[in-house]
Order: structure tokens, then C-alpha cells, then sequence
């Protein structure tokens, strides 16, 4: 089973890219499970045509120690297997806790074990790397390649290359690398290039160039994937070429963080000029 | 110590700086001085302990809700965390208590906890706590309830301070307050004494108009009745015709606070964990403040004696003479009888804020020698003294404790003294808004380590072999394993109480027993000694 | 009355706590820390964690209880422990020269996130630990479980961080106890000893936890399983566990990591949990029990009768943790005496299942409450209501045994006002002598006391 990972700046599409590509492995044959690291618990709301009842924090506190597998986890589009972490409304407790608690459990209720056959576990984590909650996903036997959702913004860009910070510090301990970064584009001039030279310098690749299109919105709308919602667009096609590049990747680094004047030196490359 | 003998100070210095990694070493040197040291006497104090030091402090929740508020028998102490810090505090520190009647409130026997689980942590703890005070107020109907923040609320943000006043608010008859006092608010538990003294000035202490009866008023501050310590105190003041107002806060109770802007002395027993509202009742109250000791015998009759200078009062101060004449002697002559066993044998005394500088007085009435001493949470002042505060650097952990704005009360102050009268009574040597602090009060050779820590604590007893230890739990049977007896002073070993003249007694007792038992001779099995001339048979 | 608040009329309570029957995880992890060889526990917390856990585990075992702290302070807690953890290990290795450091959570780094595994990793990678020396961690939420969670979560570090697996097998035993007095784990390894077994056993707190004065203070102390023995557990033929709290998660663990089968029993306190492990034993071993076992048992059964009359009916209040708690109340059920409330604040519906099996066609009423809500407060309402004989707890009971004038027994964690358990086993079959001597004992002077003079009697 292959352990991924999505992290990225808040806002900026992981839960749309992520729910986009699982479809799109789903369709391939692949048998994928979603874990939401967000409080919102909206990362699996397209894949499951609407949001989650019963979030694994909602049923731990409710059922207390007596929580099944099969009380937290839904099966949505192409049979993929959908978890939501869930967590306190703004402004109060600890979501971050919330995060390693419902890791943890799904740990000891055997989410992970081989009898599930699963081919991947997606894990779609609120915005950075914020504190030490949110870092579960990538701590020791979890997700061991995280791509980056980025864009040509300039805090989408400063978002990963921080993101890449948490990863080089956990890297050494347990075995998560990062497969690449996904950009998922914000029509920026010269984007592309500005993210493969980010990429570049990063030490990674750009796995693809997701082009901005309003089919996503509308899909998103009617609770759906585009693969779901329209499946013989382009649109739909960009995310199983995502889909196929993740699958077939093989590049995973510990990537070099860059330092915050090259960042901006990047930006006046591509963006000003 | 034989300081001809043993290893002079700097050499133990240097022994103890080559055991650490060599930025600890520098870090911990200057927590060492010997008390008239060639340098400038300035100690290293009240400053992060080194991680992976074995250290004797706690941490700020203990310093507030163990110490200064553990030892008020009315109010609803709950603890809002997990349950550890609620049930490591629970009746652990021998703080003794009378109630009135037989029904009089007294919750200090009891532990109060919102035990907050993992669904608390992710989801806040606020309702809980609003529910768990609710429950307390329904169960008991308390005078007061205390709310006390551990480590994990802090870093989840829930507002105890809002809780506690929308719960006193809907209740009506029921002070309710909180504390901010999370376990890693500060250095040590000084942090949590200062915690504690702001939130009880400022929703407790002055709320009751009612006065108490007497003539010469006082509070006494940092006295936390252990072992039965203020009772001794209590009845002695009784006496001498003085009027304890309130204590803080052994064996007190929400009124003896409510009251205490109606005293018109404030004696300060432990000036580390108390100062801070001596101060406070001082500039809203006009209650001048003076540094007093209770324990040892000629200590106490100095302490009496002060008391007697500051009121002036001829009469009170024949008291006070009649009292101390009969006890002070008697004490006395009790402590010569020890003395012939105790003459010339060494302590080293590691503990607390005041009891390290305070118990040297009882040493010294038994003939015994203070080689070494120091605070677990003290700071400079309470080495150096208190004209050392202005000089004091304030760090970011100093920094993280709020400085109460006091102002003068404009219908409770009242002026006790003139600025006149107060210099007049410092020039007849009483201590008034001053503590001198432990150095000058030792032999010039005497080592002085704050913070020490276990390892330099056995290399102490490994080169200058003291007959007693002074310190707490931690340290005892580590001590003892060495054949060297150890005296709690946080909790004096089930024993008590040691202040005042009835408890020096006992502590000459004590002492008596611990370095004069021939137990610590038996280590050495017959086996293992030189071989008798001849086999011992009995006849 | 100590404890005059306390009402007869038992109400809901939904948050408020009132007099706990558990503590929090660290301080079990710290212990079962002890029980290894040359090792110094260490919290990854703010200092009082530590200072509250050495005092605790001092009083009740009047030992020097060495450990570290990373003292945390309000930097720590917002970006994070990792510098404080380092520094740590390098000052701990430097000073203190362990074999092995034990780290464990607090409720502090816990929300904050810290990853020990990692800080761990990095300590390693900087060269911060030592050619040889080791250093293992748990992650031990203050509020998740309880003390006794904490015990099962290091044992399982221990398993993780020591353990390991060889190609050549040793053909011996792992004994896991459960948590209990150094005397206890004595006991246990003497009993599977005389049966032939060639045991390891970890924690082993005795010869730590209850040490001899010998005129120094042995900063680790002779006691405890080596590195060198946990090294080869892993190619152990068979692991017992004892205790399904306590020990039940390690033991399985072995089994999941190492392949080497186990099995799980009651701590052995009465005669019936002793029989089961003895034949846990003897399937491992194949021999036969020896004579010395036998004539233990049967001494234990001769007391067991001649002590019926006065037990028989005796009504029992009993505190403490589950794993103590099952195979005591059992022992009480075989000598007809009447555990009529049970109270653990560790929670687990396994306890109240196991508990509940206890009885099980039997005409008893029994109250059991575990976890969220039962505390001693509850306890102690129950007893106001239906009173007992006897109270078998922890310190603590003695305040309400006192209010309400009933016998009591102290056993549990933690004792802090006698001597003498952590010397003298309850386990075994002498264990439970011992448990049935101080029993009558507390009755018959009960009864002397309150007797008539016309009745007080000499003779039994």
C-alpha cells in the first residue's frame, strides 16, 4: 500500500486535487482510502456526494471506547473508502490533537492492516505544516510521500517551501519523502515554469500542470468529482494523467528548503519580468 | 567540614563543571558562590533549569494551587487538566487545618477535577469545566470555588478566567476565580506563588467589610501551617493579646482573606512565595509590611519583640517580655542539653524559598554548622537581599507572570504609619519592607548553590560528608542510602510542628535523634570488618 | 469527619471528578522504566510532571526515584520540546551515564505534537547518544487512560526499543507482570523458576524499587532486566503476561513482532490466579509442579479453611486498578466472603466484563463501576449506604475509613503512610497467606475492640 500524503497553503485546491486524483485512481482499479485532516471535515464531501455524517472524532466522543471501523469509514465514488478526521469548530480546543487521536485510532481498528487490499491511503491535511498535530500524517509508518499543492502565488510558493521544512525534519526519522509538487494552476504569468524552477530548486519535480477550469466549480456544485460530474472532459483527463504520473512516479526526495531571497528572487524572474 | 582538609571551593567548582557538557557547566557556575566569595557575591537564581538536570522544583500549578492555595479549608480547589496534577496535589504537603465545628467547611481532604479526556483536548474543555463547577456548587454550596489551569488548557486556549465569572455571576453566592497558573508558566514553582498572590488580591482579599476585634491586628503571610507550624504561631500571638487577622494561608479560611485589609501589620514569614501581596496590600491598603522568622527559639522571641516595637505599645510589650521569658529560657536550656550531642556536627539545607535561610537559625541554637545551603525557587533577593531587585535582569520567564497595577484604595487605605515612623522602627533594626536574605546570615566559607542539582547534591555529600541533609522527598532516600540522615523540610517527615518556641523543641528532638543514632553504623556487616582477636560468644 | 461533605444521596455527575481512584499515564510509564537495568526515566513534559511522579513513586516505595525532566517552559510549549529533548539526552548521557534513557509524554507535548520517534532519531543522527546506549519512548497522554496505561505503553517501548530477534533461539521464557510491588515480581520469578522455566522478566522493579542500605546510593541500582537479556527476548520460546491491562499489550506485542506465542493471565493474588499461572507455566515448561508449590498451596488452603468462619459473609469495599482488582475480588468470592462494591477510575469495558463473569450465577449484588465517574467520592456514597466490613484500597481510603469506622486494608498504588509492601509479596500462594493474615487480623481486632467484656474472648 502506497501512503500519500497532500499537503498545501490554505485555499489553495488539495481537497479538490485530492479528491480528483483518488476518483481517478478509483477508475484505474485501484482501491483507495481518503483520511481528512481537517476540522471542517469537507475533504471527502465530493467523493461521497455531500459531507460526512459521523466524523471519527464525533463517534469517539459519542461512542467512547466501543468505536468500529465501520461506524467512521464510507464508501463513495469508484468504491473508495472515506474517512473524516472532524474537529472543533474555530477558535476552540486543539485540532491539531484532534489530527494524532483520530490517526491513532484508526490505527488500532486495523484501517491500515493488509486485509483491506488497499493500494493507496490518501491523507488531505488542513492547510501547512501549523503545529505539531498537523505533522501526524508524516511521522513514522504513515504517509511516507507527500505531494505539495501549490501555485504561482506568492504564498502558496512560501506555504511549500516551508511544508518542505517539516518534511526534511521528519525525513530522518521515519521514511516520508516528497514525490513532487502539483500545480494547480491560478492563471500566474509563466506559472509553470516558475513551479518546475521551484521544483528544481526544491530538489523534486512538478508531477503535472493542472490547468484552471471552471468545470471543477460546477462538479463541485452537484457534490462531484469532475471524473464523476463530466467525465469525457478535459479537465477530467488532467487529473488521470495526475493520477497516472502519481502512480507511476518514482522520484521521492528529502527535499532542500530554499531560502526566503531565492524564493523572491524566483518570483522577480518569472513574475515581474 | 574541616575546610583545612576538604576541597576548597573553586576546586569543587571546577570538579562539578567537567561533569557537564561544557555550556551546562558555565550555566551552573554561577549558581554557586561561596558566601563571602573573592568575586561580587551576585547569584545565579530563579533561571530555567538545564533539560535533563535532575532538579528538585516543580512547576508553576504547584507553586499555586499546592502551595499558597492548598492550605484554605473552604474553598473548592478544581483542578481543570487530566487527572495527575489534581491527584499529585491531593493532601501530599501536611497542611493542617481546624475548622470551627465539627460541620464547618473543610475541603482540603478532598480533590477536584474536571479530568479532562482526549474529546476535551480537540474539542475544548469549557463546557466541561462550566459543568463540573456547576456540579461542585450544587453538591456543596461552597463559599468559594477555585479554578486551576494545567499545561494542556493553556495550549488549547480555553478562557477560565470568562468561565469563572459567568459561573460566579449566575450563581450569585458563590465567589468563583481562576488561575492561570499552567505548569510551564515559569522557571519553578515561584511563578505559581506569584499566580496566586495577584488572583487572591484580587477577587478575595478586602471583599468583607466586617472588622475584626483587637487592638494590635496582624496578618501573617507565608506561613502554610505544615505540620501544625501556624498553630503553634496562632497560639502564641493568642498570648500575647495580638490579633491574627488572616493567615496566608495556613489554616485559613475565604473570610480571614476577605478580611485581611483590616489588619494593620502584615508579617512575612516566607518572603519568596508572598512578598508580591504584602506589596499589593501595602500600596492599596497602607498596611506597612515587615520580614519576620518564627522559627528558633531566639528568632521567635526577636520576631515577638518586633511585633511589640512596631505598635509601640508598653503594655503589649510587657506582654510579649512575660511571654518570651518564660519560654525563650526554657527553650533555651532544653537546646544546651541537646547542644552537647549536636556541637560542631555539619548540615547542608536544600529547600524551598525561605526554609533554607530560615532552619539555619535552629542549627545554630544546637551548635551545628551550615556548610552549604540553597533554594529550589528562590531568587536573587532571597540570597543577596532586596536592595538587589533593582539590578535584577527580567527575563521572558518573568516577563510571562502579570504585574498587578495597585493603586491606593480611595475609601480603604489608611494610613498605619508615617514615612517618619517606619524609617524610626528600620533604624531600631526592624526589617520593614525589607528582607536581608540568607547570605549575610552565613559563615563567610559556606557554599551557597541554587537549584542544585542531584549530582551536584551527592558530590557535596562526596567531599565534605555532612552529619545532616536538609530537603525534601526526593532527595531522602538517595541521601540516606549514603548513611547520611535526611530532614524534609518540605513536609517534615509526618513530624511537627518546628516553628515557634514548642516546635523548636521538637526540631532539637529531632535532630537529636536523627545525628546521634548509631543505626548508620551498622552499614558494615561483622564480615566485613577487621576480624575480632577472638570469636564474640555470649555468656 | 474528614470527609463530612460527602452526602449519602448519590447524584449524576457528569464532569466533576471528586476524589479520583487513578492517576495519570506518566507516572506508570516512569515505573515500569525502573524495572529496567541501568535506564533513567524521563519526561518530555514541564518540570512538575517529574517532581510530582519522583515524590509519589518515593513515598510509596521509600526508594531514591531518579529521573529527568526536558522543563518545559512557555518557548517549549510553543515551538515545540525537540531543543529541550536534545539537550536533554546530551546533559543525561553526560552526567548521569544510563545504559539506557526511558522518555515519555506528558499531557504537554503530547498536544503540542512532539514526535519522540523523531526528536529520537535526531538525538542519534546529531551523535548525541553514546556508542551502545539506548535510548527507547512512549507516548503517554496524561488524558487518555490512566497510570496503568501508561505502564502498558512503556512495557510496549521497552519491546520496541530493546527487543529484538536473532536467528539462534534461547528456548526461555519472558515473564511480563503486570503492574505490581518489586516484592511481587520477586515472587512471580521465584514461582516460574522453581517450576524449571529459564526466565526474563521485564519490568523487573525488584532489587530497584525496594534496594538494600549498603552504605551508598547505587544510582542504578542491581535490580532490573539488562539490555543484554531484553536484546534476546525476541528469540524466546514463550511469553507470559500477567495482567490484562497492565501487561495484556506487551505480551501481545511479542507476539506480533517476535512470533513467540503468549499468554495472558490475572496477576497471580489468590489461590486460583496463582493456580492458572502455574499451569500457564507448566505448559510452557512440561515438568511437573514441584513439591515446594504444592506444600505452599496447601498451607494456603489449610488457612484458607480454618480462617472460613471468621471471613465467611464479610461485606468488602475494594479500589484500585483492574488488574489487582479481578484476581482479589476473586480470591474474596472463593473464601465466601462478599465484595459488594468495585471501583477502578481506569476505564475499559474489558474490567466490568471480567468483573461481571466473577458473579455469574451467583445470587450477588454487586456495584462496579469503572472509568468516567467512579471515583472514591462514589465509593465512599455506596459505603454510606450499604456499609461494608472492610475497605481494601490505596492511602486515601483511610479518610473515609475513618469517617465510617471500617476496617481497612491498604493495597494498590499508591501507599504513602506504611511500610513494608514493597518488601513482602501478595502474590503467590505466600502472598496470599500473608493477604489472609492481615485480613483476619483487622477483624479480630475489630472484634476485641467492640466487644463486651463479658464476651471478649481468648481462645478462637
Amino acid at each position: 500500500m502506497r501512503k500519500v500524503a497532500i499537503y498545501g497553503k490554505g485555499g489553495i485546491g488539495k481537497s479538490t486535487t485530492t479528491q480528483n486524483t483518488v476518483a481517478a485512481l478509483g477508475e484505474m482499479g485501484k482501491r483507495v482510502m481518503v483520511i481528512g485532516c481537517d476540522p471542517k471535515a469537507d475533504s471527502t464531501r465530493l467523493l461521497l456526494g455531500g459531507l460526512v455524517q459521523g466524523t471519527v472524532l464525533d463517534t469517539l466522543r459519542e461512542e467512547g471506547e466501543d468505536v468500529e471501523l465501520g461506524d467512521v469509514m464510507r464508501t463513495g465514488f469508484a468504491d473508495c473508502r472515506c474517512v473524516e478526521s472532524g474537529g472543533p469548530e474555530p477558535g476552540v480546543g486543539c485540532a491539531g490533537r484532534g489530527i494524532i487521536t483520530s490517526i491513532n485510532l484508526l490505527e488500532q481498528l486495523g484501517a491500515y492492516e493488509e486485509d483491506k487490499q488497499l493500494d493507496y491511503a490518501f491523507y488531505d491535511v488542513l492547510g501547512d505544516v501549523v503545529c505539531g498535530g498537523f505533522a501526524m500524517p508524516i511521522r513514522e509508518g504513515k504517509a511516507e510521500e507527500i505531494y505539495i499543492v501549490v501555485s504561482g502565488e506568492m504564498m502558496a510558493m512560501y506555504a511549500a517551501n516551508n511544508i518542505c521544512k517539516g518534511i526534511r525534519k521528519f525525513a530522518d526519522a521515519g521514511g516520508v519523502r516528497l514525490g513532487g509538487l502539483i500545480c494547480n494552476s491560478r492563471n500566474v504569468d509563466n506559472e509553470r515554469e516558475m513551479i518546475e524552477q521551484l521544483a528544481a530548486k526544491l530538489g523534486t519535480q512538478m508531477v503535472h500542470f493542472v490547468p484552471r477550469d471552471n468545470i471543477v466549480q460546477r462538479a463541485e456544485i452537484n457534490r462531484k468529482t469532475v471524473i464523476d460530474y463530466e467525465p469525457d472532459c478535459g479537465q477530467a483527463d488532467e487529473y488521470r494523467t495526475l493520477a497516472s504520473n502519481i502512480e507511476n512516479n518514482d522520484m521521492f526526495v528529502i527535499p532542500k528548503p530554499i531560502e526566503i531571497e531565492d524564493l523572491e528572487n524566483l518570483l522577480v524572474e518569472y513574475g515581474m519580468v | 567540614m574541616s575546610t583545612s582538609s576538604s576541597l576548597p571551593f573553586e576546586e569543587f567548582r571546577g570538579e562539578i563543571a567537567k561533569a557537564y557538557p561544557s555550556k551546562v557547566g558555565k550555566k551552573r557556575m554561577k549558581s554557586m558562590i561561596q558566601a563571602t566569595p573573592r568575586e561580587p557575591r551576585e547569584i545565579q537564581a530563579n533561571v530555567r533549569t538545564v533539560p535533563g538536570i535532575i532538579s528538585q522544583r516543580g512547576c508553576t500549578y504547584a507553586g499555586c494551587k499546592g502551595v499558597v492555595l492548598g492550605p484554605t479549608r473552604d474553598i473548592v480547589n478544581i483542578t481543570h487538566g487530566p487527572i495527575g496534577c489534581g491527584f499529585y496535589s491531593w493532601l501530599t504537603r501536611r497542611n493542617q487545618t481546624r475548622p470551627e465545628t465539627p460541620e464547618s467547611e473543610n475541603y482540603m481532604t478532598y480533590c477536584f477535577s474536571t479530568d479532562m479526556q482526549d474529546e476535551h483536548i480537540v474539542f475544548g474543555g469549557e463546557t466541561r469545566l462550566k459543568e463540573a463547577i456547576q456540579e461542585a456548587y450544587d453538591l456543596f454550596h461552597p463559599k468559594a470555588i477555585a479554578v486551576f489551569s494545567t499545561c494542556p488548557v493553556g495550549l488549547i486556549g480555553d478562557d477560565v478566567h470568562a468561565v469563572a465569572r459567568e459561573m460566579k455571576a449566575k450563581f450569585g453566592d458563590c465567589n468563583v476565580f481562576g488561575f492561570s497558573c499552567e505548569g510551564y508558566k515559569g522557571v519553578s514553582q515561584s511563578a505559581g506563588h506569584h499566580i496566586a498572590n495577584n488572583q487572591i488580591f484580587k477577587h478575595v482579599v478586602g471583599t468583607e467589610d466586617e472588622a475584626p476585634e483587637g487592638e494590635f491586628r496582624v496578618n501573617l503571610l507565608g506561613e502554610y501551617n505544615i505540620g501544625g507550624d501556624a498553630f503553634e504561631i496562632e497560639e502564641l500571638f493568642e498570648a500575647c493579646g495580638i490579633t491574627l487577622v488572616s493567615t496566608f494561608s495556613g489554616n485559613s479560611t475565604v473570610s480571614h482573606f476577605a478580611r485581611a485589609h483590616h489588619a494593620d501589620l502584615n508579617l512575612v514569614m516566607c518572603h519568596r512565595s508572598i512578598n508580591y501581596l504584602a506589596e499589593m496590600m501595602e500600596t492599596k491598603y497602607g498596611i506597612p509590611w515587615m520580614k519576620v522568622n518564627f522559627i528558633g527559639a531566639a528568632a521567635t522571641a526577636k520576631a515577638l519583640r518586633k511585633v511589640g516595637e512596631y505598635f509601640g505599645d508598653e503594655a503589649l510589650k510587657a506582654k510579649i517580655e512575660k511571654v518570651v521569658a518564660g519560654k525563650l529560657t526554657e527553650t533555651q536550656e532544653y537546646a544546651a542539653e541537646v547542644r552537647k550531642r549536636t556541637q560542631g556536627k555539619t548540615a547542608m539545607l536544600f529547600v524551598g524559598g525561605s526554609r533554607a535561610h530560615h532552619y539555619q537559625e535552629l542549627f545554630k541554637e544546637l551548635g551545628m554548622k551550615t556548610i552549604a545551603a540553597g533554594y529550589e525557587f528562590g531568587h536573587r533577593d532571597d540570597y543577596e537581599g532586596r536592595t538587589v531587585i533593582p539590578d535584577i535582569t527580567i527575563d521572558a520567564d518573568t516577563r510571562n507572570i502579570e504585574e498587578l497595577k495597585v493603586e491606593r484604595d480611595p475609601e480603604l487605605y489608611r494610613e498605619r504609619k508615617t514615612e517618619a515612623e517606619l524609617e524610626a522602627l528600620k533604624a531600631k533594626g526592624l526589617e520593614i519592607a525589607d528582607y536581608e536574605g540568607m547570605i549575610p546570615d552565613m559563615d563567610p566559607e559556606a557554599f551557597v548553590i541554587d537549584d542544585v542539582s542531584h549530582y551536584e547534591l551527592e558530590k557535596l555529600m562526596e567531599h565534605y560528608k555532612p552529619d545532616l541533609i536538609c530537603a525534601g522527598i526526593k532527595e531522602k532516600y538517595a541521601v540516606q542510602k549514603w548513611g547520611v540522615p535526611l530532614k524534609q523540610l518540605h513536609n517534615y517527615d509526618y513530624g511537627g510542628p518546628y516553628a515557634a518556641f514548642g516546635g523548636a523543641r521538637n526540631f532539637y528532638e529531632e535532630i537529636d535523634r536523627m545525628v546521634g543514632s548509631k543505626l548508620w553504623d551498622m552499614v558494615t556487616p561483622p564480615w566485613l570488618r577487621p576480624l575480632e582477636p577472638r570469636p564474640v560468644e555470649i555468656v | 469527619m474528614l470527609l463530612r461533605h460527602t452526602s449519602t444521596d448519590v447524584a449524576e455527575r457528569n464532569a466533576l471528578t471528586v476524589n479520583p481512584a487513578k492517576t495519570c499515564q506518566p507516572i506508570g510509564a516512569m515505573y515500569a522504566a525502573l524495572g529496567i537495568h541501568g535506564c533513567l526515566p524521563h519526561s518530555h513534559g514541564s518540570q512538575g510532571c517529574c517532581s510530582y511522579h519522583r515524590s509519589t513513586l518515593t513515598r510509596h516505595y521509600k526508594e531514591p526515584v531518579m529521573a529527568a525532566t526536558s522543563s518545559f517552559t512557555e518557548g517549549a510549549s510553543v515551538f515545540g520540546g525537540q531543543a529541550n529533548l536534545l539537550k536533554a539526552i546530551e546533559t543525561i548521557f553526560s552526567v548521569y551515564k544510563p545504559e539506557v534513557i526511558a522518555v515519555h509524554s506528558t499531557c504537554l507535548s503530547e498536544t503540542i505534537g512532539d514526535d519522540l520517534n523523531q526528536i529520537v532519531q535526531k538525538a542519534r543522527d546529531d551523535g548525541k547518544v553514546p556508542e551502545g546506549k539506548k535510548v527507547i519512548f512512549a507516548s503517554t497522554p496524561s488524558y487518555v487512560g490512566s497510570h496503568v496505561t501508561g505502564y502498558a505503553n512503556m512495557v510496549q517501548g521497552i519491546i520496541r526499543g530493546l527487543v529484538e530477534r536473532h536467528a539462534e533461539p534461547t528456548g526461555k521464557l519472558n515473564i511480563i507482570p503486570g503492574w505490581c510491588e518489586p516484592a511481587d515480581m520477586a515472587e512471580i520469578k521465584r514461582i516460574a523458576l522453581a517450576m524449571g522455566a529459564d526466565v526474563t522478566m521485564f519490568p523487573d522493579t525488584s532489587n530497584v524499587m525496594n534496594a538494600p542500605m549498603t552504605g551508598k546510593h547505587e544510582f542504578y541500582p542491581r535490580g532490573g532486566a539488562t539490555l543484554e537479556e531484553l536484546s534476546r527476548a525476541g528469540d524466546a520460546a514463550y511469553t507470559i503476561g500477567l495482567g490484562k491491562f497492565t501487561a495484556g499489550p506487551g505480551a501481545e506485542m511479542m507476539d506480533k513482532n517476535f512470533s513467540t506465542p503468549h499468554s495472558l493471565q490475572d496477576l497471580p493474588y489468590g489461590l486460583a490466579a496463582t493456580d492458572r499461572y502455574i499451569m500457564a507455566l507448566k505448559r510452557v515448561t512440561g515438568g511437573d509442579v514441584p513439591e515446594e508449590l504444592n506444600t505452599e498451596r496447601g498451607r494456603l488452603l489449610d488457612m484458607m479453611t480454618d480462617m472460613h468462619q471468621y471471613l465467611h459473609g464479610k461485606r468488602v469495599a475494594i479500589f484500585g486498578d483492574p488488574d489487582l482488582l479481578v484476581p482479589l475480588t476473586e480470591f474474596l468470592r472463593d473464601l465466601d466472603m462478599r465484595p459488594v462494591q468495585v471501583i477502578s477510575g481506569t476505564p475499559g469495558k474489558a474490567f466490568a466484563k471480567r468483573m461481571k463473569e466473577l458473579f455469574e450465577g451467583r445470587n450477588a449484588q454487586v456495584n462496579i463501576k469503572n472509568g468516567q465517574g467512579a471515583d472514591m467520592f462514589l465509593l465512599h456514597q455506596w459505603m454510606k449506604n450499604e456499609p461494608v466490613d472492610l475497605l481494601i484500597g490505596n492511602s486515601y481510603g483511610k479518610y473515609i475509613a475513618r469517617d465510617e469506622d471500617t476496617s481497612f486494608l491498604r493495597m494498590g498504588f499508591p501507599i504513602l503512610d506504611r511500610v513494608g509492601h514493597s518488601y513482602f509479596p501478595y502474590v503467590g500462594y505466600t502472598g496470599a497467606m500473608r493477604l489472609l493474615e492481615k485480613m483476619l487480623g483487622l477483624f479480630m481486632d475489630r472484634q476485641d475492640r467492640d466487644a463486651p467484656e463479658e464476651r471478649f474472648e481468648l481462645a478462637m
